[in-house]
């Protein structure tokens, strides 16, 4: 908070040179020198595993920032060490399949909740509230639960528990898309004669598309990148995910730190890329729900 | 659905229709949640009031026995104080520097929408790769922290950040707020957008200075969302499990040892599920109790501030 000095205003503010959206109580260099340390903070490690990535177990053991001569090796051994696209062929499918199930549980149950009201405040905070548990809570019953229904090392049993896990923030999502549906629109289509499902299907879901994308993506990175359940419930490398396949990787003792780095990277580049291509559906309605 | 003209019967089943499809809207994702938040609590309380293996579970009844053994084992007890000593400050100090970075990039700014975009990116990191990345940073053989202290004449030797009582849980701390930071952020952004921009102007033609404005007017109304912001984080920071695993594995000795990876030892690595059902019970009664305050302060200002 160093900038009050610097935001106390010389002269009185000349209100018609100032813009209605100026909110910013520092100075504009102030801001910038802000905003490089954030930035700098954020890209930081990331560019650092690039870095490492690309340098020889010496040259790692030198402690330069970046290689003096760049090893790209690392890269294909790492694929060769772990079998790096089983185990993202494993996450794609658990997270798109939990992300679905939690669509098809949410979305219905969203708009109910929101336009009838459905089982009131009570549910409500019951649902958002099972949100505060430690998953670590819901692990041994859940072993039990799966082993009871064969579910078990599948990659199935792990996309439900998933898709469960991920429910309450799909609501607490969807809620606002929902509640920015006009009702005249549904009240139009019931005087039409249409149903509650018909209405749900064929206005609802098209109107909060969006919302529904945004939801469907923020669930497949939650699946894609659990470590607790995946850990627990599967056991063999056909069914593990990324994150077992990548916490396996560095269990072992003879880990090379280049290796590692590549593996972790290759990793994260899918999450970033769809996060990249799909950032106008993130940035967007619960983020920015009450932006005029 | 039904034809226009009507006879009575069927409307009062239409109305019935009317009335009953929003309940089998919600029926999927109830059942879901007794599933995943009724049957877990009812059976870890079953659970925790057993002598049971993880392969051979209610061996025997033993009542309270187990969470009676809990509150005498000093390394559990150690780890829910740890866990606390842990997840405020960590909460608060992300907070605070969330809330910055919001204040920072809300607004126009050019090139504003890719900066918002990269700060959002650790937040979708998958956490063991962040673990990884902070524990190449913290390596004591060339990593990044340990060449920049010596460069700055600051250690004369390498340090074992992870490896070391006094600096293994902030090392995990500093992971966790580069992770966390984001997403208080990304809501504090959110919250920012909602204020209505007519009481600013207001205050403006007033002649309030733009520092003054945000201390008498931005702040104030905020409050509530950032004592809610607050609570949601320090829920999620009591939740931290794949940092400690992946960066330290409770260590060294059990100074990472949070409550949750504690339970993971006791039930997973030494398979005493019964044992570990009290202690989540007890985690769980703990969590509750210190985010309560939180949720009484949040209405409290709902009340009174707004």
């Amino acid at each position: 908070m160093s900038g009050a000095n610097v935001a106390a205003p010389g002269a009185l503010p000349n209100v018609l040179d100032t813009p209605v959206r100026r909110k910013w109580p520092v100075s504009p260099v102030l801001r910038w020198l802000g905003i490089a340390v954030v930035l700098t903070f954020v890209l930081l490690p990331v560019v650092y595993l690039f870095a490492t990535s690309l340098k020889t177990r010496d040259e790692i053991l030198s402690g330069a920032f970046w290689p003096e001569t760049i090893f790209w090796q690392n890269w294909p051994d790492a694929f060769d060490t772990v079998n790096l696209p089983l185990f993202m062929r494993n996450s794609v499918v658990v997270g798109g399949l939990s992300a679905l199930v939690t669509l098809a549980l949410a979305v219905p149950a969203a708009y109910s909740m929101v336009r009838f009201a459905t089982g009131g405040k009570a549910l409500y905070s019951v649902v958002l509230g099972s949100y505060i548990a430690p998953p670590i809570v819901a692990l041994l019953p859940l072993f039990y639960l799966l082993k009871w229904i064969n579910g078990i090392d599948t990659l199935w049993g792990l996309a439900l528990v998933h898709a469960l896990a991920s429910v309450p923030v799909a609501i607490w999502l969807l809620d606002s898309f929902v509640r920015g549906i006009p009702k005249d629109i549904e009240e139009a289509a019931r005087i039409d004669g249409a149903g509650h499902v018909q209405i749900l299907l064929q206005i609802v879901v098209p109107l909060i598309s969006p919302g529904i994308m945004a939801t469907g993506i923020i669930c497949l990175i939650l699946s894609y990148n659990e470590l607790l359940f995946a850990l627990v419930f599967t056991y063999q490398p056909a069914t593990q995910t990324l994150p077992v396949g990548i916490s396996l990787f560095q269990g072992d003792r003879l880990v090379n730190y280049g290796q590692m780095s590549a593996a972790s990277l290759a990793g994260i580049l899918p999450v970033y890329v769809v996060a990249l291509i799909f950032q106008r559906y993130l940035i967007g309605g619960r983020t920015q729900g009450a932006l005029k | 659905m039904a034809s226009v003209a009507i006879p009575a019967p069927r409307s009062t089943r239409r109305i019935l229709g009317r009335r009953l499809i929003p309940w089998l809207f919600v029926l999927p994702m109830v059942l879901g949640l007794l599933a995943f938040a009724l049957y877990p609590f009812l059976y870890l309380i079953v659970l925790s009031a057993s002598e049971s293996q993880l392969g051979d579970p209610f061996q025997e009844w033993i009542g309270l026995e187990n969470y009676s053994t809990a509150l005498k084992d000093a390394v559990f007890i150690d780890s829910l104080r740890r866990s606390v000593v842990f997840a405020i400050p960590v909460s608060m100090i992300e907070l605070l520097a969330g809330v910055v970075i919001a204040l920072l990039v809300n607004g126009s700014l050019r090139g504003g929408h890719i900066i918002r975009t990269l700060i959002l990116l650790p937040l979708i990191t998958p956490p063991i790769m962040v673990a990884t990345a902070w524990k190449l940073i913290f390596n004591p053989t060339g990593g990044l922290l340990n060449s920049v202290l010596s460069d700055l004449g600051l250690i004369d030797r390498p340090v074992s950040f992870l490896g070391s009582s006094q600096w293994a849980l902030p090392a995990v701390a500093l992971a966790d707020a580069w992770q966390w930071t984001p997403f208080v952020a990304l809501l504090a952004i959110a919250t920012l957008q909602a204020m209505p921009g007519d009481v600013l102007q207001a205050a403006s033609i007033d002649g309030a200075g733009r520092w003054s404005s945000f201390w008498t007017i931005t702040f104030p109304m905020i409050l509530p969302s950032l004592a809610a912001i607050f609570l949601i984080k320090l829920i999620i920071t009591f939740k931290v499990f794949d940092l400690v695993y992946s960066m330290t594995f409770g260590g060294p000795g059990f100074d990472t040892n949070l409550a949750t990876f504690q339970i993971y030892r006791v039930g997973l690595q030494q398979f005493n599920v019964g044992y570990a059902a009290a202690q989540t019970m007890l985690f769980g009664l703990l969590v509750g109790l210190i985010t309560l305050p939180v949720v009484v302060i949040r209405d409290w200002t709902v009340k009174n501030w707004l």
